[in-house]
């Protein structure tokens, strides 16, 4: 199998949400000696990009993201850990979390997946975490981006903590901060210091690539 | 000029489009009324006794002269009653933290397990309290039951990620949940019924192309809420709807179940969302009274000054393409979702609304 055809076929399974194509593919890749960050960029990340845009067009609906996504991680899983070490920490890194007090992390977890389309090593620290964690682990690992999210307008307080940890620590002009969720606005981001407030992750990742993040 | 209605004449003949004296309002104001009663009780108090629960109702419309009142508690009822934790803090809108779904066969699990007995548990205080307040405010503003759709429910039980995989992966095994989260509301449908309301508001919170396109959505949950709509109208309710996505289905949910009262939220930063003189310009006011669209947020944060303005531009957008369309009243000045039922929330904000919307929204 030449190399493009396994990168079609990388790119084929997660637009189709065929996650055995995208192991096979990814061993295919490895196999054949395709570098792994080529077969991610190349194979995964473009097939990743065209459900991101068929989903921003209403061409395709959470079912189908979220599959694809999955194929997506099923084939990061193997070819993630061939990437060289120093390509590896040349990627930037961004810390994805539901702050302290909800769990609703669907728009979390597309965010996570665009943003690691986008070539991050995203961190996703998970749901309902207190701002510290999120201020820590952002300097520890010296993140580019803390996208945050909630759904419920009790805990959108959180948001502004983790602006404000980030200040305290000295680490807030390393780092954009974007937020997301139902509650939140413009104007909340701006009220809080926040960099931008997502509309969808679509828009999270065109604006840090209007900021030269990605 | 129409001659000053009650809240009663106001709504009825703001459902049948026929002049009124002024807009009707009802920003939707639930579980905040539950600081108006003596001693201010918690949420958790609020959501765990009925009395509690109707009672801040019959308060909050004392309190706040509304033209409606629905009783929404939270989205996590049904699941509740259906075996998933509920995470419930004093003074948070509850929510599931341990779902029961982890695999395609736990759908059959649950599907075997049958339908909880709906008169015990959460089903059981938001029936019992639904009854309360409509007993109290019958006669005086049109009345609904608040009930969650069946993949709502199902959603709230397997968390919604799961279920969005698991429909493209073994539909069939989501399907066999559905009928029982159907099941469930048929039997609520006919208790709610018997609580005198005067509507049943479904929320049907994925009917959002966010979410689901229109194939997958009416696999999903239309097929089952045309029943259920069906269902709802022959015990003598009239449909309504709120859908506080962004991008509902619009044209599947106006068109199939026909509701007489349709909810929304309008998102201006959102590509496709759609104004209130967009959803009046296109028709969809022919026959369904809507409501909406002021963004809940405004209750939190913004001054009684701010929200007015708000208010205000919203009443003269909706007269003026209203009467562009040879229309006489069907818009509910109201908000996008829930007003938060926090402590934050300010009182005077929704007094602000009301007293906003009964000037300005004067024929």
């Amino acid at each position: 199998m030449s190399k493009e055809d396994i990168l079609n076929k990388l790119a084929d399974a997660v637009l189709r949400g065929r996650m055995a194509d995208a192991k096979a593919g990814a061993q295919e890749a490895l196999d054949n000696g395709v570098p792994a960050l080529e077969a991610i960029n190349e194979g995964l990340v473009k097939g990743m990009g065209i459900v991101g845009d068929n989903y921003a067009a209403h061409k395709m609906f959470l079912p189908q993201v979220l599959m694809s996504a999955h194929t997506m991680y099923a084939g990061l899983d193997i070819l993630l850990p061939a990437i060289p070490k120093a390509d590896a920490a040349a990627m930037k890194k961004a810390i994805v979390a539901v702050v302290e007090g909800d769990v609703h992390d669907i728009g979390k977890n597309i965010v996570k997946t665009m943003l690691t389309a986008s070539g991050f090593e995203t961190i996703d620290l998970g749901k309902d975490i207190p701002p510290a964690d999120i201020c820590a682990n952002a300097e520890k690992e010296g993140a580019a981006v803390v996208a945050i999210s909630t759904l419920m307008t009790p805990t959108m307080e959180g948001m502004k903590a983790v602006v404000e940890g980030l200040k305290e620590s000295g680490y807030r002009s390393s780092v954009k901060v974007c937020i997301g969720g139902p509650p939140t606005s413009p104007a909340f981001a701006e009220e809080i210091g926040a960099d931008h407030r997502d509309i969808n992750a679509q828009d999270c990742v065109n604006w840090l690539k209007e900021q030269k993040v990605i | 000029m129409v001659k000053p209605m009650t809240h009663m004449e106001r709504g009825l003949a703001a459902l049948a489009d026929e002049p009124v004296d002024r807009l009707c309002n009802y920003p939707l104001a639930m579980g905040v009324n539950r600081r108006l009663l003596p001693g201010s009780p918690t949420y958790r108090e609020w959501a765990n006794d009925p009395k509690l629960f109707a009672a801040s109702f019959i308060e909050g419309q004392k309190y706040f002269d509304f033209d409606f009142a629905i009783g929404l508690m939270d989205l996590s009822v049904m699941a509740a009653d259906l075996g998933a934790h509920v995470r419930m803090d004093a003074e948070n809108t509850p929510f599931v933290d341990g779902h029961i779904i982890h695999g395609p066969e736990d759908y059959e699990k649950l599907a075997e397990k049958g339908v909880p007995d709906i008169h015990k548990g959460r089903c059981g205080v938001l029936l019992e309290g639904t009854k309360l307040f409509a007993e109290k405010l019958k006669g005086e503003v049109i009345t609904a039951g608040f009930i969650e759709g069946p993949l709502l429910a199902l959603s709230q039980t397997a968390s919604a990620e799961r279920m969005f995989m698991d429909m493209f992966e073994s539909p069939s095994a989501v399907h066999k949940a559905l009928e029982l989260t159907s099941e469930m509301d048929s039997q609520l449908v006919s208790e709610f019924a018997k609580c005198g309301v005067n509507g049943l508001c479904w929320d049907y919170l994925w009917a959002s192309y966010s979410c689901l396109g229109d194939d997958q959505y009416e696999e999903f949950e239309g097929q089952y809420a045309l029943k259920l709509n069906k269902q709802v109208q022959e015990e003598g309710m009239a449909v309504c709807i709120h859908s506080c996505a962004d991008l509902p289905h619009l044209d599947y949910q106006i068109n199939t179940y026909k509701p007489a009262i349709f909810s929304m939220g309008y998102y201006p930063l959102i590509p496709g969302s759609k104004s209130p003189t967009e959803i009046i310009d296109e028709g969809y006011t022919k026959n369904t009274l809507f409501a909406g669209v002021i963004d809940p947020q405004l209750f939190v944060r913004g001054s009684v000054e701010k929200i007015t303005g708000v208010t205000k531009d919203l009443c003269q957008e909706v007269k003026t393409a209203l009467c562009k369309n040879n229309q006489k009243s069907r818009w509910v000045i109201s908000s996008n979702c829930e007003v938060p039922p926090d402590l934050e929330t300010k009182l005077d904000n929704i007094s602000a609304v009301v007293n906003t919307a009964k000037e300005y929204g004067a024929f």
